[in-house]
């Protein structure tokens, strides 16, 4: 059974024109143990369904699934404070803002301090607690490829370089020893280097200590070489989601199949100086959203079927929604 | 931490320089005779004319005399007052403490009551309590300061005789000034009645202090309660709140101190206003302080006296600004970014 199991969210946008459905039953599941990648444009939809998992959405939006759930207990019908025990010993998330989603007034070492859920902290008295908690903070940051920490822990967040601040909101979520990791973009603006680094704690993090793993990213070097299953997203619908190598592989949506077209590093076969191939036009602004398949106007293969909303169909456990997949002649 | 004083230091000796040359010209622009202005004295003849202008270094250049005048400045020789002959400076040195006791007093007032005010409206936004104390701080401020203060006078000391009409304190009591704040005297003062005379102050003082710092509460409520809704909403607190931390302790680690950090500033500006209105309220209640000592110098055409107290008062606002601000600098961490310091 998977941990965290999302069915049919659906988040409606109430505005002067009407309401806009920004996710449109969406689906996502996370089992114990996987690095699920969430992939799609920007604009279509990961960062509100990272929002809606930890319960960070404004309250005028409408959210509504028909299931939600986390390790068997619906997440909607948690009382504020359940919910709240549920984001501090068992999610963890990681902003893709570092510098917007740090206290511009607390150094990072009072912030990363008070991430650590208290049953962590040893000793009686306070100035032994607060020791401790020190010493969880240094190593913490040790982990997540920070050296100085001396400087580091004093330092304010407009002190800091970009990849140091994305480091620290991973080394917050860390700290509470979750299950179940979001990473919202984590690797974003970093070098290379750092981003290998990176990329490799989470992988030893998932062998070592199973912590499960949801990826959102749009790099999709980094997702194939380390996630298992992925789920592609297209403005607010899920497009594809399954097995990592069978998607790479065999892609079955129209649009999972441009979107691994577009990585030169996929195709061994482009000629040198070719232009990559790309679907035509851009992703709908949530204003004016397709009817239906919301990738109908810009799908090479569409007809007229398209102007309704397909159902999710599954080969094992391999799910599309698309009236005219690729490949299925074959099979 | 030393280049943000040397910073401020500068701005304020500059500022200052500019208001003394201002008051320095003020002698030019006054109506009439600059002799006259200055002296009080219509001279008789050519004689008594060229003697007093020699006296007054009217005969040499306007850059000499200017730094005549701030020398006289620094030395605390600050002219007469034409219509009691008592040195200005300590004439300045009586008001000026009345007027900075009232303001103190409201301040105060403001602060106690409209920064918990600002931060429980902040903290329920849109919420019927929120909309009952945003109406009250917005109808609080439209009121114009005179008009609330003489309905405050109509009320409880015309109507209802509970507050006495004007002055400091009754005249039956004889306080010695030490520090010219009336309360503090009274309370190192050897009278025998003590209590009696700090209750008496206390009373005189009440109907002031509300009038000025009704409206001075309005605007801080309006301003924290902005500050905390603007705080509430930023990324953070939704990064904070998804880690999963209380609301305690996201009020009190994350939401208190960014809400305040952006007041600070804006109570600055407030000081003016609040000054201001001082200074109105005391013509009202004859408060002896600096703004009805001014009216009354205007009344007299006692230009020397209006000079130099316009110098103070300008002194007074400009240094409390400028140390306000400095210390908002000293205290937030992320305005190191910007370079220059702004007033």
């Amino acid at each position: 059974m998977p941990m965290l199991d999302i069915k049919n969210l659906t988040l409606e946008m109430h505005s002067s024109e009407g309401t806009i459905k920004a996710l449109d039953k969406v689906n996502l599941s996370v089992s114990s143990g996987e690095i699920r990648a969430l992939v799609g444009e920007s604009g279509s939809g990961k960062s509100l369904i990272v929002a809606a998992i930890c319960g960070a959405l404004p309250t005028e939006w409408t959210l509504t699934a028909d299931r939600m759930s986390w390790n068997g207990d619906n997440l909607l019908g948690m009382s504020a404070q359940q919910r709240r025990e549920v984001m501090r010993r068992e999610i963890a998330v990681v902003f893709q803002n570092p510098q917007a989603s740090l206290d511009p007034s607390a150094t990072l070492g009072e912030q990363l301090e008070e991430s650590i859920p208290s049953e962590f902290v040893q000793g009686n008295w306070f100035w032994q607690r607060a020791q401790h908690r020190k010493k969880i903070a240094i190593s913490t940051v040790h982990k997540v490829g920070i050296k100085h920490h001396k400087h580091y822990l004093s330092a304010y967040p407009h002190q800091i370089p970009a990849d140091i601040g994305q480091k620290f909101m991973i080394a917050m979520a860390l700290v509470s020893q979750p299950t179940l990791l979001i990473a919202d973009d984590p690797t974003r603006g970093m070098e290379p280097t750092t981003k290998t680094q990176i990329l490799k704690l989470f992988t030893r993090l998932n062998q070592t200590r199973s912590l499960s793993i949801l990826f959102v990213s749009h790099d999709l070097l980094a997702i194939a070489s380390m996630s298992h299953t992925m789920t592609v997203l297209y403005a607010g619908q899920t497009v594809e989601s399954g097995r990592m190598k069978h998607i790479k592989k065999r892609p079955l949506h129209p649009y999972t199949k441009a979107l691994l077209d577009s990585a030169p590093s996929f195709r061994k076969d482009l000629p040198p100086k070719s232009h990559l191939p790309t679907i035509a036009g851009s992703i709908p602004t949530l204003q004016h959203l397709p009817i239906g398949c919301r990738l109908g106007p810009r799908c090479p293969r569409a007809q007229r079927a398209c102007v309704q909303t397909p159902v999710v169909r599954k080969i094992h456990d391999h799910s599309y929604s698309c009236h005219f997949p690729l490949h299925m002649e074959k099979l | 931490m030393i280049r943000i004083l040397a910073r401020y230091s500068i701005l304020f000796v500059l500022t200052l320089l500019v208001l003394a040359v201002m008051s320095f010209s003020l002698a030019y622009l006054f109506p009439g005779d600059v002799l006259a202005n200055l002296t009080g004295i219509v001279p008789a003849n050519d004689e008594q004319r060229a003697a007093l202008e020699k006296q007054f270094r009217l005969d040499r250049s306007y850059l000499v005399q200017f730094f005549y005048y701030m020398g006289d400045l620094f030395s605390g020789e600050w002219g007469y007052s034409f219509t009691s002959g008592i040195p200005l400076r300590e004439e300045i040195g009586i008001a000026m403490p009345a007027t900075i006791e009232l303001a103190t007093y409201s301040m105060l007032m403001a602060l106690v009551i409209g920064i918990p005010l600002g931060y429980y409206a902040g903290m329920r936004c849109y919420s019927s309590s929120d909309y009952i104390i945003n109406t009250t701080s917005i109808t609080t401020y439209s009121f114009p300061v005179f008009w609330f203060a003489l309905l405050l006078i109509l009320v409880f000391s015309l109507q209802l005789d509970k507050a006495p009409l004007s002055g400091r304190i009754s005249l039956l009591f004889d306080v010695e000034p030490v520090s010219g704040f009336i309360l503090i005297d009274i309370l190192l003062s050897d009278l025998e009645n003590k209590r009696l005379a700090f209750k008496d102050a206390m009373s005189h003082l009440t109907l002031p202090t509300i009038a000025i710092g009704a409206i001075s509460t309005a605007s801080i409520v309006r301003i924290t309660r902005r500050s905390v809704i603007d705080a509430k909403n930023q990324p953070y607190i939704a990064a904070a709140m998804s880690r999963g931390l209380s609301g305690g302790q996201i009020f009190f680690r994350h939401i208190l101190r960014n809400a305040l950090l952006p007041i600070l500033p804006l109570m600055a500006i407030q000081i003016t206003t609040l000054i201001t209105n001082t200074m109105i309220v005391e013509t009202l209640f004859s408060w002896p302080g600096i703004g009805n000592w001014l009216i009354q110098a205007i009344y007299q055409r006692d230009y020397p006296a209006l000079r130099v107290g316009m110098l103070a008062v300008s002194s007074l606002v400009i240094m409390l600004t400028i140390t306000v601000d400095m210390f908002n600098r000293l205290i937030d961490p992320s305005r190191e970014k910007y370079e220059h310091a702004a007033i």
